[in-house]
């Protein structure tokens, strides 16, 4: 049941990763970025992750998705045009689709994946308690780090969108 | 685990020290805004930053040793020295501001600034991969904006967007490549993954993963094939960001990706000093060293910009510190590659110092190489500054950019001779290194001997600026003909 409910997920996710990339519609590649982030959830309850599938629902298909929406509707884009293939990128792209596939072939015959030891590692997503002590202890300083990196990053929104009139004052 | 937030905040004084600066700046230029000039608004934003740098050195000189808060970060001599060597680029990188262009946003110029060295200084002692991640994408987030913030000139925008479009690219990779590694190990100290690793085969999993991660290592360091964005940005970004981008944060990336390989993932690290094929990282970074080395010196031979000929040089410089790296060796042998990155760092700080300088006096600006003709009249001081740092990153000797490169390529050749892979990039390494004398002398031509086309103005330099550029020239040459200075300290 487990393996049945993996291989749908992983296949379901895939699928629609595969859309969000070859969708020519912006809006059908956000909605499509969606169900690929449904279908990680469902991997993560699969895994006993509760707590990271609801945040992954949550924050990125709920509150992500919605943004990336608005900003495609507020620049009104129609997605682009794709110029069609020239000689030396046709021939790119065969050579990088040929290495990929030359990988993966290589890792399905010579790979072999330890046994998963799930239940030697308690998956620390799991339960909300156990999750919030941990950023406070153990992962207290990557939360502090994040913290500046939101800063920088509303410091920069600030500093390169705002709009200024003249440029008198630039000696 | 019992924590120690005490310990935790002993370790993090510098990056306080910077977050109170840069918060100082930005909350005191809101104060003066109204009632003064851009210039005063910089000059105040430039004196508070300059003061916590400089708190900041203090406390990392004075501060604590050692493993911190469970192994989150590591205080030893090596971050230390790359800290304090990546505050002192940014110190030399914040008197470059005030000789280059005025700004429209000087406090959140500086402020972005120090967030940047927050950074670096987290990424010379990270020890655990989701630190080390967070460290880097705090560096470039912050050297993103600083491509970007001149908003008068349209190549500054576009250097912004494909700096950022290829780190953010770049970040993915070595996400992806750090949750392989967790998934393999189970752990992110790097400690215990060196433990988990040495015990393990490698597999193709773990293939695919050392890839991912030197692929970001790849764009991050600018070596050959990621370095397409380099000359962009080097040439449409301010020259006082540019010299940030080139100096600290190559110091800094290049001990931490030296921590992360040799530290973490030495086990797997494979064999360069003969050709016998085990695999590993080693022989995927010689190779990207030997292409950044082609490239990077091939490339800057037919540059007539500048900042862009610069870019190209950072590229050829990016092939010999991937070079230094390898040369660690299973000895961890850290310093000549430390030392050539610390130089490196200087002599870079200070051309882009001088191109900023040139660029605000010339109305055009500073883009082709003959728009130094002429400047050993113009300005006897930034001609004879240039002298020496393009001569340093040349390697002439008696600067320190000779030993640096002196010292790199011995320890390679001490790996196992002219026998195997890791000798034969150090020859590759001497070759090109004549091959970039060639360039180098270029600029030097233009600067010290060719008669400008039209009668010139003599460039005024801020004292700041003076020196901070005399300052990088006399640490260069002090550090050329004295490397002990440096190398005992370590």
């Amino acid at each position: 049941m487990a393996q049945l409910l993996f291989n749908l997920f992983a296949v379901f996710t895939l699928v629609t990763a595969a859309g969000v990339v070859l969708n020519k519609n912006v809006v059908n590649a956000a909605m499509c970025l969606l169900l690929t982030l449904v279908g990680v959830a469902g991997l993560f309850v699969a895994l006993n992750a509760y707590l990271l599938a609801f945040i992954l629902l949550l924050v990125y298909a709920g509150a992500v998705v919605a943004l990336f929406l608005f900003i495609i509707m507020l620049l009104d884009t129609k997605g682009d045009q794709r110029p069609g293939l020239k000689h030396l990128s046709l021939i790119a792209r065969a050579i990088a689709l040929a290495l990929v596939a030359g990988g993966v072939v290589s890792f399905f015959v010579r790979s072999r994946l330890p046994e998963p030891s799930l239940g030697a590692t308690p998956a620390l997503g799991a339960e909300l308690k156990l999750y919030a002590y941990q950023l406070f202890t153990t992962y207290l300083l990557p939360v502090q780090v994040i913290g500046f990196l939101l800063l920088i990053a509303m410091l920069g929104v600030i500093v390169l969108s705002k709009k200024f009139d003249g440029l008198e004052d630039i000696k | 685990m019992n924590p120690n937030y005490l310990q935790l905040f002993r370790a993090l004084r510098p990056e306080t020290s910077l977050i109170l600066g840069a918060l100082a700046a930005l909350g005191l230029d809101l104060v003066v805004v109204k009632r003064h000039t851009l210039e005063e608004r910089l000059r105040l934003s430039l004196w508070i930053g300059a003061i916590a740098i400089a708190a900041a050195m203090a406390h990392v000189w004075l501060g604590q040793r050692g493993s911190v808060f469970g192994g989150v970060l590591m205080l030893d001599k090596l971050a230390v020295a790359t800290r304090l060597g990546a505050l002192a680029l940014a110190l030399l990188t914040l008197g470059m501001v005030r000789g280059a262009r005025a700004l429209r946003h000087p406090a959140e110029y500086v402020a972005i600034i120090l967030f940047a060295t927050i950074g670096f200084t987290l990424m010379a002692a990270a020890q655990q991969l989701l630190v080390v991640f967070l460290a880097l994408e705090l560096a470039s987030l912050s050297l993103y904006i600083l491509a970007g913030i001149d908003k008068t000139r349209p190549e500054s925008s576009e250097a912004a967007l494909k700096y950022f479009l290829f780190g953010g690219m770049s970040a993915a990779f070595l996400l992806f490549g750090f949750s392989l590694i967790y998934g393999l190990t189970g752990s992110i100290e790097l400690g215990e993954i060196s433990r988990q690793l040495a015990v393990q085969h490698v597999s193709p999993l773990l293939v695919v993963a050392l890839v991912m991660i030197l692929v970001a290592f790849g764009f991050k360091a600018a070596a050959a094939p990621f370095q397409l964005w380099a000359p962009d940005v080097y040439e449409g970004a301010p020259p006082a960001s540019a010299a940030l981008i080139a100096s600290a944060s190559k110091l800094a990336g290049l001990v931490l990706f030296t921590r992360l390989l040799w530290n973490g993932l030495g086990a797997t690290s494979g064999n360069v000093v003969t050709a016998d094929g085990t695999p590993g990282w080693l022989p995927m970074l010689a190779i990207i060293s030997g292409a950044s080395m082609l490239l990077g010196n091939l490339g800057a031979l037919a540059q007539n910009n500048v900042r862009r000929l610069l870019a190209y040089s950072a590229i050829s410089h990016a092939g010999n510190l991937l070079l230094g790296v390898i040369a660690v060796g299973q000895g961890r042998n850290v310093w000549p590659v430390f030392f050539y990155a610390a130089t490196y760092g200087l002599a870079t700080v200070g051309a882009f110092g001088v191109v900023g300088a040139i660029d605000r006096a010339n109305p055009g600006g500073c883009r082709s190489l003959s728009d130094l003709a002429g400047l050993y009249r113009r300005s006897p001081l930034l001609a004879g500054c240039l002298a020496v740092f393009v001569l340093s990153l040349a390697g002439i000797p008696p600067l320190a950019g000779f030993f640096g490169k002196f010292a790199v390529f011995a320890a390679a050749f001490r790996l196992g001779g002219v026998s195997g892979p890791a000798g034969w990039l150090a020859l590759l390494a001497i070759a090109m290194s004549a091959v970039a004398l060639y360039y180098y002398l270029l600029i030097l031509k233009q600067a010290l001997v060719a008669k400008p086309a039209e009668p010139v103005q003599p460039i005024a330099v801020p004292g700041v600026t003076v020196i901070a550029l005399i300052a990088a020239a006399a640490l260069l040459v002090v550090l050329g003909v004295w490397p002990s200075l440096l190398l005992d300290f370590l």
